[in-house]
């Protein structure tokens, strides 16, 4: 299969293509919290917060292969750890992060130990006992005294210091209060005219706060996937995967190297768990969806579609998948439906999306295994072959320059 | 049954053995699985720079005993000592920082892998960084470069440089067991550990893997513990031989010796009586 341009790993036209990517991706980033109105940049939060918790599930269920149906647990616990400490305690809402990464690394590394001796369809069924319990143990009325029980805990806008989800009772003026707080205002940031992180000024506007919050969040799980995948560790998590026997004989630890990805993971996971209780103003789990195992699902499925097992998938799979669900989130109603897609989807009483995700989900099963990432990188090579650097005492030829297909490769979700 | 009953007194000191230092030392070790002996009392050593062979017929338990240096198995009793250290008490990841490397006689690569990845985590033993450097990038980057460089390195010697880069899925069987014999050696071995390497390949590939250990054994200074059906191959590049049958060792010495052995004669061909 002769390609169009082959191109060295390393060299000039790589590091254009790469250039030009992170400009684009940059370039998008600023683009949303300044030109999108708030509704479409809620949206966009959400996608984020699924981008992030698919991009943690990735590290246990793509790249250990180890099934978790439990990860909401995760991001409840990080969202009920930042309701506790600013709600309860009046801490400021960055201070819970590192708690909440914490907390859920801890719970995170006990869980592993069972998963680290059951497998395949036992372990996910202990996972999802995991999922299932916790909105359970939240509402406890035992535990009420610290989560607030079925009516949740109310969380100050960091913004304003004005609570959403309960008007008229006294809340923790705690937070991330920018500028003078008797104005209500967040300072603002302009070059001519232009706001780079969006329009912060009016204290209703809070949605370009929380879009930041939940996008730096984004970067820092995607950056420690990334280190951990391209790392030493992360070819082991990869031979666990393929043959756990073969990865222990090489001198993996099986039990300590599951223990602490299934507990980073669970870090992670927590991170956009205190973004959604920060931006929702306060945590229950009818509040946060995303807390109970519907949630989970929602991560598993947009780590599939996006592509397990690499680091570009669950970003894409995230993009996708509120795409989708915002865009047919009015189809209920017929005439919301556009003429062409009308005869498909008119027979839904409901927004269509679930059931768009249940056809892709299927035909991804024959189609690309591997997700979108995957077939991305399936066809990719037809136009722009890598030739990768050389090891050792192989000089790389462009004959060698196949499509590698794995997701240890050093050319990992970069453009090609 | 006591433990390491004839330790120092090591059975080549009359036959074999000119280096006489042993690396491993087996002894009396016995697996049961449920009421199946499947290794009865075993013992024998591998010498320094030595190709020890394993042979017997099938069932013979070769494999698990086998299994046991490579601490997959946990024998009933007996002991296993490497450099005069005991192994059963190392856990299974625990040997490849030891110096001990295996190959697998049904393939047990990482498929989704490419070959060069394969030939990395092969060299995990040999790694410094964990999760939390791996995170903040702290090293990373210098390990992976020299790992990189040096599984190339491996690849290219094994003749297997030109699919570095493919997934080792779907490659053809010779290319993979020569894929496992470069995985091991990526842990720097000491002792390498082989499962019937000729297995499945044809008679051009024997002849050609017959000369790759012996090169590789002179090349990195290591033993070799092979277990082999192919005859041939064994006798041709083994200093020492040890022969088993349904779990106990029936003749231990040079090829020459063990093939004239009454006992081996009669396990593969059956007694005339």
């Amino acid at each position: 299969m002769k390609s169009l341009f082959t191109i060295r790993e390393g060299g000039a036209a790589n590091w254009t293509l790469r250039v030009i990517t992170m400009v684009a991706i940059v370039g998008l980033m600023l683009y949303i919290p300044t030109k999108w109105e708030a509704g479409t940049l809620n949206t966009a939060i959400e996608g984020l917060t699924y981008m992030s918790a698919a991009m943690a599930l990735n590290l246990v269920l793509g790249y250990t292969g180890q099934i978790s149906i439990g990860h909401s647990a995760f991001l409840g616990i990080g969202a009920y750890t930042t309701g506790i400490m600013v709600s309860r305690w009046g801490f400021s809402p960055w201070v819970t992060f590192p708690v909440a990464f914490g907390i859920a690394f801890v719970i995170g590394v006990l869980i592993s130990f069972p998963a680290a001796r059951i497998k395949g369809v036992y372990l996910a069924l202990v996972t999802l006992a995991l999922g299932l319990v916790f909105p359970q143990l939240a509402t406890w009325k035992k535990l009420a005294w610290i989560t607030g029980g079925g009516s949740g805990l109310p969380i100050a806008c960091p913004a304003t210091g004005v609570s959403r989800s309960c008007e008229g009772t006294e809340v923790p003026t705690t937070g991330f209060n920018i500028g003078p707080k008797s104005k209500g205002q967040m300072q603002t940031f302009e070059i001519f005219g232009w706001n780079p992180f969006g329009d912060l000024r009016r204290p209703d506007n809070k949605a370009a706060f929380y879009y930041w919050i939940a996008l730096v969040v984004a970067i820092i799980v995607y950056l420690a996937c990334r280190g951990v995948v391209k790392s030493r560790v992360g070819r082991s998590l990869i031979a666990i995967r393929d043959n756990e026997t073969a990865a222990a004989v090489m001198g993996v630890n099986l039990v300590r190297t599951k223990a602490f990805v299934f507990g980073l993971s669970a870090g992670l996971c927590a991170l956009p768990g205190c973004v959604t209780a920060i931006k929702t103003g306060g945590v229950s789990p009818e509040g946060i969806i995303n807390m109970t195992v519907r949630g989970a699902i929602t991560f598993l499925i947009v780590m599939v579609i996006g592509g397990a097992g690499s680091l570009a998938g669950p970003v894409i799979g995230g993009a996708l998948y509120v795409f989708v669900v915002d865009k047919t989130g009015t189809w209920a109603d017929d005439d919301k439906i556009p003429g062409v897609l009308r005869p498909f989807f008119a027979w839904s009483e409901i927004p269509p999306g679930d059931g768009i995700f249940a056809v892709l989900l299927i035909l991804l099963m024959f189609v690309a295994p591997r997700g979108i990432a995957g077939l991305w990188k399936q066809y990719i090579h037809r136009i722009v072959r890598v030739i990768p650097r050389p090891a050792g005492a192989i000089g790389a030829t462009p004959a060698m320059a196949t499509a590698t297909a794995t997701p240890t490769s050093n050319h990992e979700g970069e453009p090609q | 049954m006591t433990l390491g009953t004839d330790y120092g007194m090591p059975h080549s000191s009359t036959e074999g053995g000119q280096l006489g230092v042993s690396l491993l030392e087996v002894d009396n070790v016995t697996v049961r699985f449920g009421g199946i002996v499947a290794l009865d009392g075993m013992s024998f050593n591998v010498e320094e720079g030595h190709i020890c062979g394993l042979i017997g017929p099938n069932g013979a338990g070769k494999t698990t005993m086998f299994n046991v240096v490579s601490r997959i198995y946990q024998p009933t009793t007996g002991s296993v000592r490497y450099r005069g250290q005991e192994l059963l008490n190392v856990p299974a990841h625990g040997i490849a920082s030891l110096g001990i490397a295996r190959t697998f006689q049904n393939l047990a690569l990482f498929p989704t892998m490419t070959l060069l990845d394969n030939v990395m985590v092969g060299a995990h033993s040999q790694g410094k960084v964990g999760f939390s450097r791996a995170v903040f990038r702290l090293g990373a980057a210098k390990e992976n470069k020299a790992t990189r460089d040096f599984a190339g390195d491996l690849l290219a010697q094994l003749g297997l440089g030109a699919l570095a880069f493919r997934p080792a899925m779907g490659l053809p069987f010779g290319t993979l067991k020569r894929l496992e014999i470069a995985r091991a050696l990526a842990a720097r071995p000491q002792l390498l550990l082989m499962d019937e390497p000729a297995s499945g390949l044809t008679h051009g590939e024997v002849d050609e893997l017959s000369h790759t250990i012996q090169s590789i054994r002179d090349q990195f200074n290591l033993s070799v513990l092979l277990v082999e059906h192919h005859m041939s191959m064994v006798m041709g590049i083994s200093d020492r031989v040890v022969a088993m049958e349904f779990g106990r060792k029936i003749a231990d010495g040079t090829p020459l010796e063990v093939q004239q052995n009454e006992a081996v004669i009669a396990a593969y061909l059956g007694t005339s009586a």
